[in-house]
């Protein structure tokens, strides 16, 4: 029912999400919500992620396009901004969201992040500390976790 | 007789200070009590020296040697209006675009055009007024509107000034989650992420509703309050008023239009003779964790086994944490209680504690108890004088209320004389009311003397003690002796006698804490050849070198024997 009055918007993005993916990224709307996304990130090549595939979570609010997506990582990963539960500090999924902003965008942005960790604007402390005390070390147990949590299935 | 003495001293006191403090004019109360009246005859007061300064004081009251000037919503938005409307003639620039130039210089008008004119480009660069569109379109019939993908004809399409071009549906749902996000709505930019074109109201008001417009222009004057350095709001509770400071950084007292007073720069109620980080200090004292601390190591123990602090309330020495510990122990040694028993000195007392007392074993914790109990009393003797002070001047506004409202024509009935002539009770219970504020701070300045200044302490004590005495005599002749003349049948040739001695009272009463406030303020420290007169005229019945408590006695002696 929800699906019913889905904007044009919506729609018109999905459509191109499938029929022109960004590479590495895959975005596909679930089937009984047109909403909700399963999403699929591969780890950047030359980033402590490359080789592992990421899956996240995806859902357009009411108030899409005027309010940002909602998304959050479900495989476990070790990077500064992206905490336990998976949730990912991302200023234009905060602040700097716009309605010129999109679900690609979006997606792309955090593909970003994952080859640029920001170890100064952290939402997991610990992590940061570590990246920012013994960054080599830090980056041998991201590779290592994502060896663990994200090669694939 | 009695009014005698009184007048004698009161003139004593006008002697030495009270020109100084009117020609100052710092007071903001006294602009505040003469422009309530100045319509009233002045000719009731024969004991005010300066009656025609007076005079002349309260026709110019209001506001121009003020520091300050209390502004209306209505006088806010002028204001707003008119440095908008400079800004946007000296600069060549539209209202909507002078609006957000100065939302971003604070409402500083000399600093938006400083700015501008040493870097327009920049200017206009960190604001996102941009000088003209920088998307330029080939001319097709439809454009795609950036946020909901549908092609309208360019009329259906509007933009900032950049040019990036949004539907009317999609303009207004972005404005309308902007505006109810709050006060952001202010620096709104254009959508497009790579853009910073700003959004002015000009656009506000093409594609927000109603409410959404009302709101961000309520945004929109608050900004100017709060976001200018020079303007606050009044604290008062409901109180719609802001007030912009003008002063010199010397006195911010301000008294706001609703009847609050206030201290500008700290935002509490005005605080004279204590400065605003004494305040700061004391208000968190008041609420602070560390009292209960304090309490809780003064009268409690800490479980031996869990630590849980264990006040002892009645009972024997034998105690029981209470569960899961359930430990039980000796309250005076902290001992396991499965040690005591006969060999301790029997069940009840234990020896071990009265032996380990002699040779000093437990001095250390017993001493730390001490210490916090003394302080915490030391501390409640003053919060607690500190918070009647409060609470009387409180009651002594409401009866100031009363006796505008009603005592006054009631007995201008009685007495058969013109209101006008009562206008020295008012007077009486205003000073009452600013007493009582004073003399309040007066037990914050007390705590923060440190011990080491004994003079200085013992001086002070004496001088609240002075101060509280006079007080009281003012209170009680303005309270208790107007009763029978407020339930008399008809006139009494003593209700003169009873204005002379109110009004002397209330003279002697302002004078002597404006005095105190001034000798505070400069914490003590020129008190010997500033005060020397009207100090020596109070105390001339006893030496000032007793101890504070020695100090209040004496005064309350020569107050009593003048009465």
């Amino acid at each position: 029912m929800a699906n019913s009055n889905l904007p044009r918007r919506i729609i018109k993005e999905t459509q191109r999400l499938l029929s022109e993916p960004a590479p590495g990224i895959s975005a596909s709307p679930s089937e009984d919500n047109m909403r909700y996304f399963n999403v699929m990130i591969l780890g950047p090549t030359q980033s402590p992620y490359e080789g592992g595939v990421f899956k996240l979570e995806l859902f357009l609010p009411e108030e899409y396009p005027m309010a940002a997506p909602k998304v959050r990582f479900l495989t476990k990963i070790y990077h500064p901004n992206i905490d336990k539960l998976g949730r990912i500090c991302l200023d234009i999924l905060k602040d700097k969201w716009s309605p010129a902003l999109q679900i690609r965008t979006v997606l792309l942005s955090i593909q970003a992040l994952l080859s640029a960790p920001n170890p100064d604007d952290p939402l997991s402390e610990n992590i940061a500390k570590h990246w920012k005390s013994n960054e080599a070390e830090a980056v041998e147990t991201a590779k290592e976790w994502t060896r663990l949590y994200a090669s694939g299935v | 007789m009695d009014s005698d003495a009184i007048l004698s001293s009161s003139e004593d006191m006008h002697d030495a200070n009270d020109v100084e403090s009117d020609e100052e004019g710092f007071y903001s109360d006294e602009n505040e009590v003469a422009s309530d009246y100045n319509t009233d005859d002045d000719d009731v007061d024969d004991y005010v020296i300066e009656e025609d300064e007076d005079g002349i004081n309260m026709i110019q009251a209001r506001r121009p040697e003020n520091n300050y000037i209390v502004l209306k919503e209505l006088d806010i938005k002028e204001r707003q209006e008119d440095d908008i409307t400079s800004v946007s003639s000296v600069l060549s620039i539209s209202r909507a675009a002078s609006t957000i130039l100065l939302r971003y210089y604070n409402w500083n008008v000399s600093e938006v055009h400083e700015a501008w004119f040493a870097d327009e480009e920049k200017v206009r660069k960190t604001v996102g007024l941009l000088p003209g569109t920088v998307v330029q379109f080939a001319k097709p019939r439809e454009l795609m509107c950036g946020i909901c993908f549908e092609a309208f004809p360019r009329s259906r399409l509007k933009s900032a000034d950049c040019g990036h071009p949004f539907c009317f549906e999609c303009w207004e749902g972005y404005i309308r989650t902007s505006i109810n996000d709050g006060p952001g709505c202010l620096m709104l930019r254009c959508p497009d992420p790579s853009c910073g074109a700003a959004v002015g109201q000009d656009m506000i008001n093409i594609f927000a509703c109603d409410d959404d417009r009302c709101k961000y222009s309520k945004y929109l004057l608050r900004s100017f309050v709060e976001d200018n350095k020079k303007t606050k709001w009044c604290p008062a509770p409901g109180c719609e008023h802001a007030v912009n400071y003008v002063g010199d950084n010397e006195n911010y007292d301000v008294s706001c239009l609703c009847s609050y007073d206030f201290c500008w720069n700290c935002t509490e109620e005005t605080h004279r003779p204590v400065d605003c980080n004494t305040v700061r200090l004391w208000i968190l004292k008041n609420s602070a964790e560390s009292e209960n601390m304090n309490w809780i190591l003064a009268n409690s123990k800490p479980c031996p086994k869990c630590k849980r602090p264990i006040e002892k309330n009645q009972g024997c020495m034998h105690m029981t944490c209470s569960p899961a510990c359930k430990f039980e122990f000796c309250w005076l040694c902290l001992g396991a209680w499965s040690d005591h028993g006969e060999r301790t000195g029997g069940f009840y007392a234990c020896n071990r504690y009265e032996a380990a007392k002699q040779e000093g074993v437990y001095d250390e914790a017993e001493r730390r108890r001490e210490m916090a109990k003394n302080s915490l009393e030391r501390y409640t003797h003053y919060y607690e004088r500190w918070a009647s002070n409060q609470l009387s001047r409180q009651k002594a506004l409401v009866d100031l209320h009363q006796m505008q409202t009603v005592n006054m024509e009631k007995l201008s009935e009685i007495q058969c004389q013109p209101e006008s002539q009562l206008k020295f009770l008012s007077d009486a219970w205003q000073q009452i009311v600013e007493c009582r504020r004073v003399l309040k701070w007066t037990y914050a300045y007390g705590y923060y003397l440190t011990e080491h200044e004994n003079a200085k302490k013992q001086f002070f004590e004496y001088l609240q003690g002075e101060a509280e005495s006079g007080l009281e005599r003012l209170h009680q002749c303005a309270e208790k002796e107007l009763l029978p003349f407020l339930n008399a049948d008809g006139p009494s040739r003593e209700f003169i006698e009873f204005h002379t001695k109110l009004a002397g009272l209330t003279a002697v009463t302002k004078s002597y804490f404006e005095n105190l406030v001034r000798a505070l303020e400069n914490h003590l420290s020129d008190v010997g050849c500033h005060q020397a007169g009207s100090l020596a005229t109070s105390s001339k019945n006893g030496t000032s070198k007793g101890k504070g408590g020695r100090g209040k006695e004496t005064s309350r002696a020569g107050g009593s024997s003048r009465n």
